[in-house]
């Protein structure tokens, strides 16, 4: 195949095909985890769509997989060379690690749907800093950088899903505070909320939030314990739990939400806008992000009931940060390295190393915000969610906005 | 805090703790203790570290914003003009607050000197405690298994004490601290049940955190030395061309720490005999005009050893005695020999550089020797292949493949040493244009009674040299930070209680394993499970279902900082 053949077939297998596979299989697993509340007949039913789900999913990292190879025989290089393929990459380290460690290492498959809508959304970013394949300048092409860059996108990855396991954390935290708040006016705020809605709950509703942080599997309810048949009681116990999974999501105020995703979506992609050729141009790219920022925000909202309980969403997102901290100082040690080989310097202040350097200090905050008493809990959370902006700026500030020694936004 | 009645006498008040200096007074000196006390108690709070870290954070994201002197000086001048960022004004206050300089500004030393300050007061402690804690601490004995405990139990034909002594030998074997209160008479055991208690983890993490936070003093320390000790020179050479001896007077641009003496310098000599460079050609490939390769090949002489050639390339420096050698720029290097009435005013290598928008490398002649002074602007445009009307099409490709020679002549005072001036560039404040004309290699032309000639055309490589004796120091910080964030991260402490007991009726022995994990309770559960079954395989012990309901709720220690996030008891 020519080079122009295997880079269109890059771009295919990258929009639709991978992006399609994502989408869908975030929405098979999302159908999946509604029916987690449901009768033994709708689990079962969702058993099979996380099997589609999986297939989907395995399917799209697959071709995503197919692209990052396509790409490199077309520019015979390591595809990690500008923007574009950073943030592509990102988003498969992100899909991929997260799946496997929701799936093997802490066997939580029913949030799956939400790490996909997060790569789906990456990828869909990817798109916007689309670059046509390429060669590499010479001093970009060592092990070091290599290296660095790798571990650096990698955990930009797990990052990104941190910040997804933060999000419904505090969507989840927000839903039970208020529930907690409305049902019983002389309880006190607690900043582990699911040990006291656990509390208020009359009946027993599987929704996994009375379950606490290290019980088994949510959801994994031995199977016999759901008669066919109802009987009244049943019914009543029903009624009761749909009204509570309602009351959860009332609880988070939508218009509230939305203003909230749009100013804190503002604070990275204001980028766009100043680096569009036309401001119409800009504000679009700006207006979309926001607005798909805002709808995922939205779709998160409707599956508040579904999700786990708060300790199990916070510990998930500490341990993904905590990996990717990492993996990110390493990421860095490795580039003053690289900086030192190439440039006979190996820390200079550039704009890049300013970055990286700024999102390790706010995620260290994060990681002493967890474990300060008086701190954990939503405040560290909000770090987190703060520091995972912190990157995206900086990252997008520093290739668009300010051009350093590591450009590689022109090439 | 005990409440103290004045009413009752002085007997029935608790014990008041003496104040810390009871010779204090109130004196101005009491004022000063008391002022360092607090700020030692509040830099010792975690809170205190997180504010200064958020601090630090903000102030990173100003140096991220705003451009930086010693980075992008042009940037900030074009700021400070009003040309380039939020206008003139803004920039003016921007440049009071020290924001164009944000790593030299006294506010950013103040912070590192309280973030260290903070680290100190919250480590000094710290390492007391560990240091008490290896020392002195056991694992504690457990009178009943808390309701938030991971539970199993077994039953098994060993005696009680045939299923301590297994239990505690299994968790030797793993490397737990183990505290064998199996016998009735164990020592410390007072009222509690037979037992044997198990700890671990709990050094590894708060080790790997002290560790950690102690390699910031090293990095700290490799950064201030090495800022002393250090050496940076910059000096161009001409392919082929003399070269230059390591010495203090040789570097056009030389910055040595403050430590750095005469003597540092290793005395070698190095010459430039090629340079490649090579780009993409091709004007629709992709990446076109991007370059592909720079190699200087150079020869080496030691002071006192024979000549050896060597390679420096684009990423991979040369070493020579310790010292680094790094290619840092390039240009074209045109002879260009001038002469005035028969008297040869000037003949060497120029050091053209790349100029502005990079169609165009740049340089000029100052030919003071001539009467009055010649000075020549000289552009040189590498590839400029000749038109159909014969004269030179200027393109702004890099490579020498037709290169053309542009000179603009000047008489008059150059007025070298009076003015700034580099030395690709004339100060033509006190010369005269006479004329121009366009020169291949091998050509002469007359200007006014001026003969230049271009023989020839080769390139030059700036190269730096540098001397970092902290590197190794820092790497070994580096990997201090690296190695004790995992154990901070990854190790978790967890204890274990093997509480054997005789069933009643049967004959047989009960075995109780209760576990709590302070951190990372899904990873103890697994590990809990592994532990019941290695037990069961030494005992020779089947599950049982416990025959007592659960006790009492009762903690048997306090619980730590992240006890456990109330693991549920699996039956
Ligand atoms: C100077 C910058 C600092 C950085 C980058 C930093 C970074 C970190 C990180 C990443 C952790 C997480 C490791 C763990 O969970 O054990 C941590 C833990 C900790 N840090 Fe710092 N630290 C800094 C300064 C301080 C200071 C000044 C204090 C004292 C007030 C402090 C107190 C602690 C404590 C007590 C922990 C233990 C948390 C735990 O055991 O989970 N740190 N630090």
């Amino acid at each position: 195949m020519s080079t122009d053949q295997l880079a269109s077939l890059s771009r295919v297998l990258y929009s639709p095909t991978t992006l399609a596979l994502y989408l869908g299989a975030a929405f098979v697993y999302l159908y999946a985890l509604t029916t987690t509340v449901g009768r033994s007949a709708e689990r079962e039913r969702g058993r099979r769509a996380q099997r589609v789900g999986a297939i989907l999913a395995v399917l799209g990292i697959t071709t995503h997989v197919a692209h990052e190879i396509v790409r490199g025989l077309a520019q015979e290089r390591f595809p990690l060379g500008n923007m574009f393929e950073v943030t592509s990459l990102m988003a498969l380290v992100g899909v991929a690690g997260g799946l496997a460690y929701l799936q093997f290492v802490r066997k939580r498959p029913e949030l799956n749907g939400f790490v996909l809508l997060g790569g789906a959304l990456l990828l869909a970013m990817a798109l916007l800093m689309y670059a046509e394949p390429g060669p590499l300048q010479p001093i970009l092409d060592t092990w070091w950088r290599h290296f660095h860059v790798s571990l650096l996108v990698g955990a930009m990855g797990i990052f990104a899903a941190g910040f997804v396991f933060n999000g419904l954390y505090l969507l989840r935290d927000t839903a039970e505070r208020s529930v907690a708040a409305a049902r019983t006016a002389t309880t006190r705020g607690s900043t582990v909320g699911a040990a006291y809605v656990g509390d208020l709950d009359t009946g027993d509703v599987p929704t996994g939030s009375s379950v606490a942080a290290a019980g088994g599997p949510h959801g994994d309810g031995p199977d016999g314990e759901d008669p066919e048949g109802e009987d009244p009681d049943e019914a009543a116990e029903r009624a009761h739990a749909a009204a509570y999974r309602a009351a959860l999501r009332a609880g988070v105020p939508a218009v509230k939400l939305a203003v909230g995703v749009f100013v804190g979506t503002a604070l990275v992609s204001w980028v766009w806008l100043v680096e569009a050729d036309t401001l119409a141009a800009g504000m679009q790219r700006f207006l979309t992000v926001n607005l798909v920022m805002v709808a995922a925000a939205l779709l998160a909202r409707w599956f508040v009931p579904f999700l786990p309980s708060t300790a199990t969403l916070d510990g998930l997102a500490h341990r993904t940060i905590a990996f990717a901290f990492v993996m990110w100082t390493v990421g860095v040690i490795a580039g003053a390295m690289w900086a030192e080989q190439s440039w006979g310097r190996f820390w200079g202040w550039d704009p890049k190393e300013t970055g990286s350097f700024l999102t390790w200090v706010a995620y260290a905050g994060y990681l002493h915000a967890r474990a300060t008493h008086g701190v954990k809990g939503r405040k560290a959370a909000w770090i987190g969610v703060g520091s995972f902006l912190v990157l995206m700026a900086t990252y997008l500030v520093a290739n668009y906005v300010i051009v350093g020694l590591h450009s590689y936004a022109e090439l | 805090m005990s409440r103290i009645d004045s009413a009752a006498p002085p007997e029935a008040n608790p014990l008041v703790r003496p104040p810390d200096r009871p010779d204090g007074g109130d004196g101005p000196g009491h004022f000063v203790r008391a002022s360092v006390v607090m700020g030692w108690r509040w830099m010792t709070r975690m809170r205190t570290a997180l504010y200064l870290l958020a601090l630090l954070a903000l102030l990173t994201l100003v140096a991220t914003v705003v451009p930086q002197q010693p980075n992008v000086p042009g940037t900030v001048e074009s700021w400070l003009a009003g040309s380039e960022g939020p206008g003139a004004g803004i920039s003016r206050v921007l440049g009071l607050t020290g924001a164009f300089d944000v790593y030299g500004s006294a506010v950013f030393l103040a912070l590192l000197l309280l973030l260290f300050l903070s680290l100190t007061a919250c480590l000094v402690p710290r390492i007391r405690a560990f240091v008490r804690l290896v020392r002195h601490s056991q694992p504690p004995l457990v009178r009943s298994v808390g309701r938030t405990d991971l539970t199993a139990h077994l039953v098994t034909d060993s005696s009680p004490d045939e299923a301590h002594a297994a239990a505690a030998a299994l968790l030797r074997d793993r490397r737990w601290r183990v505290r064998d209160a199996g016998a009735p008479d164990a020592p410390g055991r007072g009222t509690k049940p037979a037992q044997v208690a198990a700890e671990t983890g709990l050094w590894t993490r708060e080790g790997g955190s002290l560790l950690f936070h102690l390699s910031f003093y090293v990095l700290l320390a490799a950064i201030v030395f090495g800022q002393l000790l250090t050496f940076e020179g910059q000096r161009g050479l001409v392919e082929g061309e003399a070269g230059f001896v390591d010495t203090e007077v040789s570097y056009w641009s030389y910055r040595p720490g403050r430590w750095w003496g005469e003597a540092d310098h290793r005395g070698w000599r190095m010459d430039l005999d090629a340079f490649h460079v090579d780009w993409v050609r091709d004007p629709l490939a992709p990446g076109a005009g991007q370059p592909t390769t720079f190699r200087s090949e150079v020869t080496i002489t030691p002071p006192d050893g024979e000549p050896y050639p060597a390679v420096i390339d684009s990423n991979q420096p040369l070493v020579v005695d310790g010292m680094k050698i790094h290619q840092l720029d390039w240009g074209y290097s045109p002879r260009l020999v001038v002469e005035v009435d028969g008297e040869v005013v000037h003949d060497r290598f120029l050091t053209a550089q790349l100029g502005d928008g990079g169609a165009f490398y740049r340089t000029a002649v100052k030919a003071p020797g001539a009467d009055p002074d010649v000075g020549l602007d000289v552009f040189l445009y590498p590839f400029a292949p000749d038109g159909d009307d014969g004269r030179p099409q200027l393109t702004g490709a890099p490579w020498d493949d037709a290169p053309v020679v542009i000179v603009s002549q000047y008489r008059g005072n150059l007025r070298l040493g009076e003015t700034q001036q580099t030395i690709n560039e004339l100060d033509t404040s006190g010369l005269e244009l006479v004329g121009g004309a366009y020169l291949r290699p091998g050509q002469t032309v007359e200007i006014e009674g001026v003969t230049v000639s271009f023989p020839e055309l080769r390139r030059w490589v700036g190269f730096q040299v540098s001397d970092r004796p902290q590197i190794p120091w820092l790497l070994f910080g580096s990997a201090l930070l690296v190695g004790g964030l995992i154990l901070a991260l990854y190790a978790y402490r967890r204890r274990l209680w093997v509480l054997a007991s005789p069933e009643p009726g049967s004959g047989r022995t009960l075995l109780l394993v209760a576990g709590r994990a302070f951190q990372r309770p899904q990873a103890f559960e697994e590990e809990h499970a592994r532990l019941v079954a290695a037990l069961a395989d030494a005992t020779g012990a089947t599950p049982a279902t416990p025959v007592a309901p659960d006790e009492p709720p009762q903690d048997p220690a306090p619980a730590g900082s992240a006890a456990g996030a109330g693991a549920p008891s699996t039956r």
